[in-house]
């Protein structure tokens, strides 16, 4: 292994934390959906690296897999994006309200 | 050398995910996010999974950062049409948050240092990761298989939606 | 023949009620009325084959075991003894005759099925009363009795007079059923059994105070069915049932029940002259009261009904006499003539148009068919005690138990009964008078009388008017035929010199005589209603429901109230609902904090992850200061 695992594992939780940020302050739903991308990114290299730790296979298929539900999951939430936007004029995700208490 | 290559890789890709996160234009933020998973898909590839990285490259970049290019695309976001983007009122409680969990991270991460790497870079080839994806893993392939055909069905229903409809939606 | 075949008796009836429940109104009329006549005649038929099956000690007959626990054994028995076997042939004759007398009655009902299914259940629980070996079958018929009265009563419900009054009459004798209930489960641990000969055999070693107690409680469930004083303001208002039901339950059978359960329990009652002397006294003051009530009531059946209380109350001091010759005497003559005396006022309404009140009756001597008077009249002489007729020998006999009575506490209580055979006689011919005699004062359109309604009158009439020979006194050159054959159970054998008894019989006589001549120069011709505060106390019963309504329902509605409103709504739902909008209120606190806003959750996650590392970070150094 090339670097040590600590070193992958807190740079994958500084892009983590970024990909958070992201999702915590922007407003346009968009945006929040680019942090939520981040962070599963942020997942996808820890899990590659633990796998380089260990050696072992097992990570990497989680990564193949991970990618694929965030593939579905980009594409309903995107269908959304787009219907919203449709319905509301607008993508800023604090105007969908009407579910309040 | 290759551990230098890495920190560089790592450097370029916080740093294009950090623009990703504060650009206001969201066509440039999903530039830069692009820019940052090439960084990662080589890190990837140093780290022993050449495969990830070459889908890394093929699935984020290639399908999913231009779908939401494509979507932002036709959605005609033009920077005048967006929302006053938050300002540092927004960001205090956010940042704090964030580098709370930061925090916590690093800290847990180096609690217990484990032991240096073992040994030699272990390269997955296709062949060996192959077996694992199809012999031990070929139940969750099905399962991700399937989601991914609902995924489909529900954005396809979404996407049936018809404009002119809207006026007699929010009428009810 | 099996003994068992005696069942037949009570169980056809109740085999005619089920089969006209269930399938009457599928059946042709005429189908449903011959079933129902058909099963009581046939339980006469057969009573009078069994008789022999009475003599001596009686037959008992046993058809299976009902309840079996630990030491409680209850079978299914009857016993037809000495006592049971006139009880069951009256009860099964009168009931034929008001049961083809309720064929006419009800012709023009639509609801026959259900009349005469529970017409029949009622003949079936009331030989139950009669047949019963053990106290629980008793007990079974007792409540059978209560129950088919109250469908009775109430039959026509639609009217909610008649449905309150047969609730009524269920909650008033229910009252005297727990009562009877009590003294029932007392009497079981006392003496570890149920059956009644039993109970009498070993009715001397219980302690004397206990058996008052026994029948106080046994006589308060008999005046609960017997409409004695204090539970009697049931019997006037259940009048409003259908008049074969008043001839058969409220006259005939049903309120004698209370007078057989004290002469089948009387060895055990015979015991306490405490016990002995109340009875003594609830009957004489139901007598007395019931009277002085017939003298105002202006609705014939009501009359009828305040002279059958007054009549019971008879038997009821016969019994506190000693005498259950001379109840059971009373009881079956009375039920002869009062059962006729209904029967023909059920003609008589009729004939005045459905018309109840007597002062709008009169002169239905000229339009009634004769027969109609000549039936009434000899039902009202045998009630007013005419000498020679059943009523006459009975009333006398118990006179003269009363009289020659040791206590002489009793002297009193035959100075009442003297009181209330004047009375009798009085009101029995001022209802003769109101209805017959003079000019018709109503306007009611008459209804012809069907055949069915009038010769059931004639056999009831003459065995009203011949009562007598069943146990005529030897006086006359009679045999007591009913005391002889009542043999151990016939109670004490009153004996007196023969210059008293005539004296007795002189003095009945004049009692009738100063009775009917009052009645006569009162009521020859009708002057008009007086509605004086006396004939106004009278008419409500001594206003007996209100004083019932002052003591008890209104206390019971206070108490019931308290709860209701004190307890239930203000303390145990103000509980509740104060809990109840506490926890709105914290909902509605709660409520807030979903704000529908996308932003705010993905913060609530993010705390919530933050949480989950800090406490990932605090394992994780106590583990490590652990090493």
């Amino acid at each position: 292994m090339i670097v040590p695992f600590e070193h992958v594992l807190a740079m994958a939780s500084a892009l983590f934390v970024l990909g958070l940020t992201c999702t915590l302050v922007r407003r346009q739903l968009i945006m929040i959906l680019i942090g939520v991308e981040i962070m599963l990114n942020a997942a996808a290299l820890a899990l590659v690296g633990a796998s380089a730790f260990w050696q072992q296979v097992d990570g990497q298929v989680f990564v193949v897999l991970l990618m694929a539900i965030t593939a579905s999951e980009v594409a309903v939430a995107l269908a959304m994006v787009f219907y919203l936007r449709h319905r509301k004029g607008t993508i800023v995700a604090d105007q969908f309200n009407r579910m309040h208490g | 050398m290759a551990s230098i290559l890495f920190y560089i890789l790592g450097f370029v890709m916080l740093a294009a995910t950090l623009l990703c996160v504060t650009c206001r234009n969201p066509v440039h933020a999903v530039i830069y996010l692009v820019k940052g998973f090439f960084a990662l898909a080589l890190m990837f590839y140093l780290l022993g999974a050449p495969l990830i990285a070459a889908w890394e490259v093929i699935v984020y970049v290639g399908a999913i950062m231009v779908l939401f290019l494509f979507i932002i695309m036709v959605l005609e976001l033009a920077p005048r049409e967006q929302p006053q983007e938050p300002g540092w009122q927004r960001w205090v409680p956010g940042l704090l948050l964030a580098a709370s969990i930061m925090i916590c991270t690093l800290l847990i991460i180096f609690q217990d240092p484990s032991a240096a790497s073992h040994g030699p870079n272990h390269f997955v080839g296709p062949r060996e990761f192959g077996e694992a994806l199809f012999g031990k893993y070929a139940l969750a392939v099905e399962v991700v298989s399937f989601q991914l055909l609902f995924a489909a069905v529900g954005a396809y229903y979404l996407g049936r939606y018809q404009p002119r409809r809207r006026n007699e939606e929010d009428q009810t | 023949m099996s003994e068992t075949l005696l069942f037949l008796i009570p169980l056809l009836p109740l085999a005619c009620a089920v089969v006209n429940m269930l399938f009457g109104m599928r059946l042709p009329r005429l189908f449903a009325e011959t079933t129902a006549v058909a099963g009581v005649a046939t339980s006469t038929a057969l009573t009078l084959l069994f008789w022999d099956y009475s003599v001596g000690e009686g037959t008992r007959a046993v058809l299976g075991t009902w309840l079996s626990s630990g030491s409680l054994d209850v079978a299914f028995a009857l016993r037809f003894d000495a006592l049971a076997a006139p009880m069951t042939l009256m009860v099964t004759g009168v009931a034929t005759l008001i049961h083809l007398y309720a064929v006419g009655y009800m012709h023009e009902d639509q609801d026959y099925a259900r009349f005469f299914g529970l017409l029949n259940l009622f003949v079936f629980a009331m030989l139950t009363i009669v047949l019963a070996d053990n106290l629980l079958v008793l007990f079974l018929g007792w409540e059978g009795v209560g129950l088919c009265s109250y469908g009775l009563i109430g039959f026509w419900y639609s009217k909610l007079d008649n449905a309150k009054a047969g609730t009524k009459a269920f909650m008033v004798t229910r009252v005297g059923d727990v009562f009877f209930g009590i003294a029932l489960l007392w009497l079981f641990s006392l003496t570890g059994t149920l059956s009644i000969s039993e109970i009498n055999a070993q009715a001397a070693s219980i302690s004397p105070g206990v058996v008052i107690v026994l029948t106080l409680l046994l006589l308060l469930g008999a005046c609960g069915k017997s409409a004695q004083l204090p539970l009697m303001t049931w019997l006037a208002d259940a009048m409003a049932g259908p008049t074969p039901v008043s001839a058969l339950i409220h006259a005939a059978t049903m309120v004698t029940a209370g007078v057989y359960l004290l002469c089948r329990m009387f060895p055990l009652i015979s015991l306490s002259a405490v016990g002995m002397t109340a009875i003594t006294a609830i009957g004489a003051l139901t007598a007395l009261y019931a009277a002085t009530c017939a003298l105002a009531q202006r609705e014939i059946k009501r009359v009828l009904a305040y002279s059958t209380m007054s009549q019971v109350g008879y038997m009821f001091m016969a019994v506190g006499a000693g005498t259950v010759s001379g109840a059971m005497f009373h009881l079956l003559t009375h039920a002869f003539f009062k059962a006729l005396l209904f029967m023909a006022a059920g003609c008589v309404i009729h004939l005045a148009g459905n018309e109840n009140d007597i002062f709008k009756m009169g002169g239905l001597a000229r339009r009634s068919p004769p027969e109609l008077l000549w039936v009434f009249l000899a039902g009202a002489v045998c009630l007013a005690g005419v000498p020679l007729t059943g009523g006459f020998f009975s009333k006398d006999g118990i006179l003269l138990a009363l009289f020659t009575h040791g206590d002489p506490v009793y002297k009193l209580f035959w100075l009442v009964g003297v009181i209330t055979a004047l009375l009798t006689a009085f009101y029995t011919f001022r209802l003769v008078y109101l209805v017959f005699a003079g000019e018709p004062r109503g306007h009611g359109h008459p209804h012809t009388i069907p055949m069915q309604m009038r010769w059931p009158l004639w056999p009831l009439a003459l065995l009203g008017l011949a009562g007598g020979l069943l146990n005529l006194p030897v006086l006359v050159g009679g045999g007591e035929r009913l005391h002889h054959w009542l043999g151990g159970q016939a109670g004490r054998h009153v004996t007196a010199s023969h210059n008293l008894e005539w004296l007795l019989i002189g003095l009945a006589i004049v009692i009738v005589a100063v009775g009917w001549a009052a009645a006569h120069w009162r009521y020859r011709v009708f002057r008009g209603a007086r509605d004086t505060k006396t004939t106004r106390f009278l008419l409500d019963g001594w206003r007996a429901d209100q004083l019932v309504d002052l003591m008890i329902l209104r206390p019971f509605n206070a108490i019931a109230g308290f709860c209701w409103i004190g307890c239930d709504r203000t303390l145990f739902d103000g509980t509740l609902n104060v809990l109840a909008s506490q926890a709105r209120a914290s909902g509605n606190l709660l409520r807030r904090m979903t704000t529908g806003r996308l932003s705010s959750y993905l913060a609530a996650f993010a705390w919530g992850f933050l949480l989950i590392l800090g406490w990932v970070l605090m394992t994780l150094v106590g583990r490590g200061g652990g090493h």
